[in-house]
């Protein structure tokens, strides 16, 4: 039984037991800490970034996803401090870039003031989020899409690019980022914070910021 | 295609999921590629989803999805050997080949590819040939041996020819 202890995030203390996920962590206690790839029901990646975060230890600090950060006793984690807003903001710079069509990525740009994109438009409409890769793997138990390639080249893809290797459940489908638009499904009031957002029919009056999908 | 070799790689690997690099690397010599057929098989031994053995066998150079020919020519295009004159090496030896980077011969004979740093630059510009590096290249240097390949690689098969004669008249 993990014991239970005390973070700190956003100068707030939270009760989680020991090794928990901070972003969970955070995300049940209500402080809203923008996240992309992150699924609850599967292993979290920290692909995106979007959940960067600060942590403080030995009077160091450190950026890191919090979606891949294990909560310890005492643990002081910073989600909205100028850096890390800073740092964020270029993220999803950058994920625009490569999917500006994206409705929820754009979508969280706005909530994070981002009116500007600094980079060259790539119009890959792939993030590279791994959310399908992962609801193939743990939700439909079937492993057939994958990452494939290294460096630029990486992209999802088929074992030989055969459709024969898929069985269409559409479980990567429905998580897809690109495929998903925020607001309009349930029309309600995200509880944690507060947005128009939310759009999950599994963990209700959360917004696609929070847990998006 | 004749999977036996592949299956006596498989008994002598066992069946835990770290052997998968030595598996892919044994079949890619005993086969000179890694088939869809050999992906699929290794799969089901190793109880490792097919996508995993695929985007491993994509990931690493070392391991072709497409056949190789029966000689492999890997032109070193670092920048110790560009400098030294690799692009015209390379020129080379596609005008005596016939073929594109990463591309086989129609023959089945050769193939080529480029490699970004052999780690001898001292030697350069480097190629080389179904594993043997060989130093200090020209275009007339890589001719030549082109030339010798292609020369031992038809007395071979006049001495197959021979055989099979041979054992015709007896």
């Amino acid at each position: 039984m993990p014991e239970p202890i005390t973070i700190f995030v956003d100068d707030i203390a939270i009760e989680t037991t020991e090794g928990a996920n901070v972003l969970d962590a955070a995300l049940r206690a209500g402080i809203c800490i923008p996240n992309l790839c992150y699924l609850p029901e599967v292993t979290p990646t920290g692909a995106c970034r979007v959940c960067i975060v600060e942590v403080e230890r030995h009077g160091r600090t450190k950026m890191t996803a919090a979606c891949t950060l294990e909560a310890r006793e005492g643990m002081i984690v910073r989600a909205h401090s100028e850096p890390v807003l800073r740092a964020r903001r270029n993220i999803v710079e950058l994920l625009l870039a490569e999917a500006p069509e994206s409705p929820v990525l754009q979508a969280l740009a706005e909530r994070l003031s981002v009116t500007d994109v600094r980079y060259s438009r790539r119009d890959r409409d792939c993030i590279l989020c791994g959310r399908c890769v992962a609801a193939c793997a743990e939700v439909a138990k079937q492993g057939s899409l994958g990452m494939i390639g290294r460096g630029a080249n990486r992209h999802k893809g088929l074992p030989f690019y055969k459709e024969e290797y898929c069985t269409q459940c559409n479980e990567c489908h429905d998580r897809c980022p690109l495929e998903l638009s925020p607001s309009g499904r349930r029309g309600d009031h995200c509880g944690v914070c507060g947005s128009e957002l939310s759009m999950n029919d599994a963990i209700p009056d959360i917004c696609e910021d929070c847990v998006l999908s | 295609m004749d999977l036996s070799r592949l299956e006596e790689i498989l008994d002598s690997k066992g069946s835990e999921t770290f052997a998968i690099m030595e598996v892919l690397q044994d079949v890619q010599e005993a086969y000179r590629y890694i088939s869809e057929e050999a992906i699929v098989r290794i799969s089901e031994r190793l109880d490792v989803p097919v996508i995993e053995v695929f985007r491993l066998a994509n990931f690493y150079k070392a391991f072709s999805l497409t056949p190789r020919g029966r000689h492999l020519i890997t032109v070193c295009a670092g920048t110790a050997c560009h400098v030294q004159g690799a692009p015209r090496l390379l020129d080379t030896v596609l005008a005596l080949l016939n073929t594109k980077p990463g591309e086989t011969t129609a023959d089945g004979a050769f193939t080529v590819e480029t490699v970004n740093c052999l780690g001898a630059c001292a030697l350069a510009p480097v190629v080389v040939i179904d594993g043997k590096y060989y130093d200090h290249m020209t275009p007339g240097k890589v001719r030549a041996l082109l030339e010798d390949i292609r020369f031992e690689d038809e007395l071979a098969e006049d001495e197959d020819e021979e055989e099979v004669e041979a054992e015709a008249n007896a």
